[in-house]
């Protein structure tokens, strides 16, 4: 288990925090436990649309500062519309691209390149976490598992994360991912 | 309480808050984006405006929202309903056209008055200003919502209530995840 980990202790009873937490801690499970290396692609995807979003935002307050309303015009519409529709980039990338995938790592296995991908999503109202671990390898194999598992599954009465719990969870989805001959 | 209000906050690492970070920023631009969008619709400065007072009566009440445009194309009418700027006035006014002459070659000049005024709108322009011109314009009244601009009224009567109210948004935003 990693040193570093201090104990997280969430309010169990909001479905999003308790998600985010667990995320967390999966994150942490393949990162360092499992020695994976983050990748980053997929998050500075999202970072580079939404600031790009926020600085035409701005270039158009700007601009509208400087150059008051009637003169500002042309330039007003190419940022409105641009930001509408990088807005509608954003949309489809996390429905598309990014999916609820907070966590891509990657690892090297003799010479071959492993890329697992981890998302999860929780219902409203709902107690079932659902987890879905991709694996990829440089070899074109794609092996997919899932769980869905009650919070209680990972956190303790009292709100805390308890990491062993989702260690032996993640490592037992890693192994059956790893050694599994057959392609699916 | 506070202290575990801002746990979240403290376990996030670097991505996660810059994306907290951006998607406040997002709320924040999407609404000036969506009002620029409006400015350039419309054609006006200010596409929607609050009545302050009770000057308009009976057409319009304190508080009631009105919707503005202002196409260059579109003469100004005796009757209409104008919104203006008076230079070393802050406020916009909401008033009726009274007179207007109009040149051949298409310059107008025009005057004021409040419906529920029992004057004529000089004595409200700035010193020696007799007429009003197309660039005073802020728009021409298209419609309009009754009593809720209310709110806006209210919260700029007691500006510490909207600080409050816009400071727990953005916290609440801002410490949220998702």
């Amino acid at each position: 288990m990693g040193e570093k980990s201090e104990v997280v202790k969430i309010n169990k009873w909001d479905g999003a925090a308790a998600k985010n937490a667990i995320d967390d801690a999966i994150r942490e499970v393949l990162t360092d436990d499992l020695k994976c290396k983050e990748t980053y692609a997929v998050i500075d995807g999202r970072l580079f649309l939404c600031t790009l979003a926020v600085g035409v935002a701005g270039c158009a307050l700007l601009w509208d500062y400087f150059y008051p309303f009637p003169q500002s015009r042309e330039v007003l519409i190419i940022c409105v519309s641009f930001y509408f529709i990088s807005m509608g980039v954003l949309t489809l990338y996390t429905t598309f691209k990014e999916r609820g995938i907070f966590v891509v790592a990657k690892e090297k296995v003799g010479n071959i390149y492993r890329t697992w991908e981890a998302s999860s999503y929780v219902k409203k109202h709902d107690d079932k976490y659902n987890l879905v671990i991709v694996m990829r390898d440089s070899n074109g194999k794609v092996r997919e598992a899932n769980i869905t598992k009650s919070f209680a599954n990972f956190i303790d009465t009292n709100g805390t994360i308890v990491q062993n719990l989702v260690f032996n969870e993640i490592n037992k989805l890693y192994n059956s991912l790893s050694s599994e001959k057959k392609e699916k | 309480m506070l202290d575990s209000l801002f746990d979240e906050v403290k376990r996030m690492n670097k991505r996660q808050f810059i994306y907290q970070v951006l998607s406040f920023g997002m709320i924040v631009s999407s609404a000036l984006m969506i009002w620029k969008g409006l400015m350039v619709v419309t054609g006006s400065e200010s596409p929607i405006v609050v009545v302050l007072s009770g000057s308009m009566e009976p057409a319009f009440h304190r508080g009631d929202l009105l919707f503005l445009t202002n196409y260059p194309e579109e003469p100004v009418r005796v009757g209409e309903i104008v919104v203006f700027k008076v230079e070393g006035r802050d406020i916009p006014i909401v008033h009726r056209v009274l007179k207007l002459h109009e040149k051949n070659n298409g310059t107008v000049k025009f005057l004021t008055k409040g419906d529920n005024n029992s004057v004529d709108d000089r004595g409200l322009y700035a010193q020696g200003q007799l007429w009003l011109t197309k660039k005073d314009v802020v728009g021409r009244a298209r419609g309009f919502l009754p009593y809720v601009g209310m709110v806006t009224i209210y919260m700029n009567e007691y500006p510490k209530f909207k600080f409050a109210v816009l400071g727990c948004l953005a916290i609440y935003v801002l410490v949220h995840r998702e």
